[in-house]
């Protein structure tokens, strides 16, 4: 097995050639390529400020008989900078789980190790096989006001660090988003949408541990949401929603009395129910509302506006004017 | 008297559940308010570590989703009690300590107080729909502790409320345990498990 030497990034490394003399003559390889002897001190080699290029296998020959007298992987790398680790329940009250990863890398291996303590005692976080940097552990106590404490070490060849996150029971209690999120259009309804979603299928016990949630949607031609906040129900029926309009409608989840909200579901598109266009007749051209086929408000067709005496022009461009002063003011308000 | 299973008992089973689910909602709310107060008037750090305290009942529980609905209206009425006597001990080292009767302090604690005793009154109903008759009360409160100094006083107080907020938690998930539909509460209710 070929030793392996670990350098850090900027060090400068000397490496001998086994139990030669200095004064030997020897020739180096770096990955079966020669290496100029300006590098050399004797049959010394010198890498000043190493970098990550020049991780590889180094090979060192006699000079006349080639015979191979030494041979090493050097591997470039970093030690560890501080890890970076956060827990979270998203199963309360079974358990949490912790996951860990590294700001910057190191291009070397790495081994890491956990350790939870409450008060006292020293629990065991079990590691995921996947993924990886990521283990969990059951709670052994509920409704405990004593803190736990999380320990992350990391370390390789080149040194270690760590890291503590402190914290209570219910501080780390954050559902995954409600799934199956769907939302409909209400039929003869040009303002409504139904939205219906269910709990997060992590959440082990939504009977004794509720989950309450928060909607919000938008026309996708606006950028201001609007929100609902539900204290029970997994569905909402929106009744303010601009008609003809698409939708863009997600849903958060938290439990009902501690932790924080999830993350946003996946969000769902949704444009509420329009009438079909009528065959137009004359009859029907002078009753239906005027319909500009751009973004302008549309009163529900059943809705009659104005009645036959209270028309202006003539024709098939007949308008009754308090539709017209109607339109004209939503016209203003929706540019 | 109808038996413990009957309609008519799980019927009034939910309802004082659900009406005691609301009580110690608002409770909990009411509590993290003094908390507040409380730590404010005393001087007192968000960040001062109480350890646990003698005679405050702690709420961690081990095996939780194991208890049968008796045991948790029984410990539940044991706590309550001790916290009835205790909020009645810090209302009158507070009325000692600042002479008054009537401070916003004083008059929050008195509030809470009177919900916790609403509580186990309730918690006592419960129990006598499981036809069980609650345990008599011991004594007439905590055991005479040694005199605490002020900051001591104080420090005892932090941890009474803290440990009651946990409690009104814990409450609650007691009180939807019991009102589940399902076996008798004389029997385990458990956790589904979960893939």
């Amino acid at each position: 097995d070929m030793p392996i030497q670990y350098e850090r990034v900027g060090a400068d490394v000397t490496m001998k050639c086994g139990s030669m003399d200095w004064d030997a003559a020897v020739t180096w390889t770096v990955n079966g390529t020669d290496i100029d002897e300006s590098r050399l001190n004797g049959s010394y080699l010198i890498l000043k400020n190493v970098n990550l290029t020049q991780s590889g296998q180094y090979s060192c020959y006699e000079g006349s008989s080639w015979h191979l007298k030494y041979q090493t992987y050097l591997r470039v790398g970093t030690p560890p900078k501080e890890p970076v680790l956060m827990c979270r329940s998203n199963n309360y009250p079974k358990g949490f789980y912790c996951s860990w990863h590294l700001p910057t890398p190191t291009y070397i291996s790495n081994s890491f190790n956990i350790s939870v303590i409450h008060g006292t005692k020293e629990m065991v976080c079990e590691k995921d096989a996947v993924p990886k940097n990521r283990c969990h552990i059951r709670y052994l106590q509920l409704f405990s006001t004593v803190k736990y404490k999380v320990t992350l070490t990391v370390t390789n060849a080149l040194g270690k660090n760590f890291t503590t996150l402190t914290f209570d029971e219910f501080a780390i209690v954050k559902p995954d988003p409600p799934e199956s999120v769907v939302a409909k259009p209400v039929p003869n309804n040009p303002r409504r949408l139904e939205v219906s979603w269910q709990n997060p299928s992590s959440w082990p016990d939504p009977e004794s541990f509720p989950l309450k949630f928060f909607l919000r949607y938008r026309p996708l031609i606006l950028d201001q949401w609007q929100h609902v906040e539900l204290s029970d129900g997994t569905s909402h029926t929106i009744t303010d929603a601009y008609a003809g309009k698409e939708y863009i409608i997600q849903v958060a989840a938290k439990d009902n009395d501690i932790g924080t909200w999830s993350d946003w579901s996946v969000a769902v598109h949704a444009t509420p129910w329009t009438e079909e266009p009528k065959h137009l007749t004359t009859e029907a051209q002078i009753t239906e509302t005027t319909s500009a086929s751009t973004s302008s408000f549309m009163a529900p067709p059943t809705t009659k506006i104005c009645d036959k005496g209270a028309m202006v022009g003539s024709g098939a461009v007949a308008v009754c004017w308090t539709a017209g002063l109607v339109v004209a003011a939503y016209s203003v308000l929706f540019i | 008297m109808a038996g413990a299973d009957s309609p008519s008992a799980a019927l009034r089973r939910r309802d004082l559940c659900a009406r005691g689910i609301r009580l110690v909602g608002k409770m909990r709310s009411d509590v993290i308010d003094l908390l507040d107060t409380y730590m404010e008037r005393q001087g007192l750090d968000a960040s001062a570590n109480v350890a646990a305290v003698e005679g405050v009942p702690p709420a961690a529980v081990e095996r939780w989703d194991e208890q049968t609905g008796t045991q948790r209206l029984l410990e539940n009425l044991a706590a309550y009690r001790a916290f009835r006597a205790l909020l009645a001990q810090m209302l009158e080292e507070q009325r000692e300590q600042l002479g008054e009767a009537d401070t916003a302090l004083g008059r929050a604690l008195a509030a809470v107080l009177l919900q916790v005793s609403a509580f186990a009154y309730h918690l006592e109903e419960l129990l006598r729909l499981e036809s069980r008759s609650p345990p008599s009360e011991e004594g007439d409160g905590p055991p005479p502790q040694p005199r605490l100094s002020l900051f001591e006083q104080k420090l005892r107080g932090l941890g009474v409320l803290r440990e009651l907020a946990q409690w009104a938690l814990r409450s609650a998930r007691d009180l939807r345990q019991l009102a589940k539909p399902g076996p008798g509460t004389g029997s385990a209710p458990s956790l589904a498990e979960s893939p």
